[in-house]
């Protein structure tokens, strides 16, 4: 399909929605929210013509919503960023300099779930996350069906030799019964220049079980390479004062990774492995104590051709106190049977929210400690320190935050970096 | 081509128009009620609501301090539900082709919140990329997230 007929079919689908929806649109006055965020940044970096060479980029975030937030109907979102080098190197010259991230058009039908998008957006359904320059819609079929749907250019494909002949398009069907159950059905085709380059089919369900149990998961089918690529199932269940949430993966890497030619490596050389991953494990939280998160993670990885395996086991310990105030910690190592894998990794942070009662004001900090059994360019450690402080003005409009990183390990010798950020919001 | 364009014109009319018509009244608000102070804590969402209600799970939606690693399941399902509290943005953070800062470092000094990529992945994602590939894969897939894959691998 050429681009001259995704862009007639995408004009026709806006006439028509406009033309479907025209009583919504004729809204009163639509208030405008609009979000800045700029970040300065600071550091230095060897270059390909210097080194130590200064960089200094600034970055604005400029995000805008139109629309009643409280009231459905018709509104307008736009989030994306630009960056320019104040120190004028070469650090970026390899870099896009600007991005929208999205910007487009909604509509809500009112007192239903009927939801419209046109534009450029993110989609989530199924087996898509993805970002689109489309259509996608949403709506409940009754009291037990849903349907997604989209259809556009894919974001992803757009710096791969233009935009002709690209498109997305998939959608997800479910039947549900109020909270008790959820089975879906989805599926995604991708293009590239003409290429069908990726097509997929998932399926998701969510079970209510007795004793408030409830049980999740996926898979998803790769129609070109014939061959399940991920099964993703879990559990989640309350005994006592704790919390489980014991999981199964599995993921056979030729179908997992799509073996198009819009594969970037290193995944498009794991299609060629034949190997195949199964991890389980769980994560248990102790909820006795209220001002506490007490618990730990262990995660199992075995592999099919390599014939090894590895386990991830961590526990955590976190203190809240009034608001965002938390003090807490994270101690991990990850133990198989290739020392080349062995790590230690341990994470100490607080963040404290009004210091002294002062209004609108935060202190911040975090230090991780990791510890490599097989060196890293001759480096069996990394250090990272982090402190910042930020405080909020006029009536919490704008907010000042700043922070310096301090690292040591196999890629910089001694690293410190500076970041300044101000966030503005106007509402209009 | 005009053929197929009408027919592509007359299949979005029809679908839209059996939305239109068959969208349910069960409907979630446009947005969770603002009195709620849920950006000043981390949400847990029964200790307002019971655990299941006839129209949602609530306790799947419990921000537990695992819930930065584990939505994935949920949100791929109940997308509407996450919109109820989270304006595209707060997704777009971590979810989108090219975002540049990563997200610990945008918010570096939001320590509370569970990003990954924490201090020096750079030496540490060379082994989490090699016991769980697919874990880089669902943000780091294509070609434009993959751009900062692409000075060392190519």
């Amino acid at each position: 399909m050429n681009r001259w007929r995704l862009t007639s079919i995408g004009c026709a689908l806006c006439v028509t929605a406009t033309l479907l929806l025209a009583p919504p649109l004729l809204a009163a006055a639509t208030p405008i929210d609009i979000q800045s965020s700029t970040i300065l940044r600071f550091f230095q970096r060897d270059t390909l013509n210097k080194t130590d060479d200064n960089v200094a980029p600034v970055y604005e975030y400029l995000q805008i919503d139109t629309g009643h937030a409280n009231n459905k109907g018709l509104s307008f979102h736009f989030y994306g960023w630009g960056r320019t080098d104040l120190a004028d190197g070469d650090y970026y010259q390899d870099n896009s300099t600007a991005e929208l991230l999205y910007g487009y058009l909604e509509y809500t039908r009112p007192f239903s779930n009927l939801n419209l998008r046109l534009g450029r957006q993110q989609v989530v359904a199924g087996i898509a996350n993805d970002s689109i320059d489309g259509l996608s819609l949403f709506s409940d079929l009754g009291p037990n069906f849903s349907l997604s749907a989209y259809g556009g250019l894919p974001v992803a494909l757009s710096s791969q030799q233009g935009r002709s002949g690209d498109h997305i398009y998939g959608g997800r069907f479910s039947h549900h019964l109020g909270s008790r159950y959820d089975l879906g059905l989805s599926y995604q085709q991708l293009s590239n220049d003409g290429d069908k380059e990726d097509q997929q089919w998932g399926i998701d369900t969510a079970f209510a079980l007795p004793g408030g149990v409830n049980f999740s998961g996926r898979s998803s089918y790769n129609l070109e390479s014939d061959g399940w690529g991920e099964h993703f199932y879990e559990l989640q269940a309350r005994l006592g004062d704790f919390s489980l949430r014991p999981f199964f993966e599995k993921y056979d890497y030729r179908d997992y990774f799509a073996s198009g030619t819009k594969t970037p490596n290193p995944f498009a050389i794991l299609t060629q492995s034949n190997e195949g991953l199964t991890a389980y494990g769980t994560d248990i939280l102790w909820n006795k104590l209220a001002n506490w998160d007490i618990g730990a993670k262990i995660k199992h990885f075995a592999y099919r051709v390599n014939d090894d395996t590895a386990t991830y086991y961590a526990g955590f310990l976190t203190w809240h106190g009034k608001e965002l105030t938390q003090v807490g910690g994270e101690l991990g190592t990850m133990q198989g049977d290739a020392v080349k894998n062995n790590y230690l990794l341990s994470r100490l942070f607080f963040y404290w929210d009004r210091p002294g009662e002062r209004q609108g004001s935060f202190i911040s900090g975090d230090l991780l400690y990791a510890l490599y059994d097989e060196d890293i360019y001759g480096e069996d450690s990394s250090f990272f320190a982090s402190l910042g402080a930020g405080q909020r003005f006029l009536k919490d409009r704008l907010e000042l935050k700043l922070s310096g990183d301090y690292s040591v390990d196999p890629n910089f010798d001694s690293d410190v970096r500076g970041m300044l950020t101000m966030n503005y919001r106007f509402g209009l | 081509m005009p053929v197929r364009f009408f027919i592509a014109l007359l299949i979005t009319v029809v679908t839209l128009s059996v939305l239109y018509a068959c969208s349910s009244s069960n409907y979630f608000p446009a947005q969770h009620p603002s009195d709620a102070g849920l950006s000043r804590t981390r949400p847990i969402c029964v200790d307002c609501h019971e655990a299941r209600s006839d129209k949602l799970a609530f306790a799947d939606f419990n921000h537990t301090p695992t819930f930065a690693t584990t939505h994935r399941s949920i949100a791929s399902r109940s997308a509407q539900v996450c919109n109820l509290c989270h304006q595209q943005s707060f997704c777009s953070d971590c979810h989108a082709t090219d975002i540049e800062l990563k997200p610990s470092l945008k918010n570096q000094s939001d320590t509370f919140r569970g990003m990954p990529h924490r201090g020096d992945y750079q030496s540490r994602h060379r082994i989490d990329g090699r016991v769980d590939p697919t874990s880089c894969y669902r943000c780091h897939g294509n070609p434009k997230t993959a751009q900062t894959c692409r000075p060392c691998h190519g």
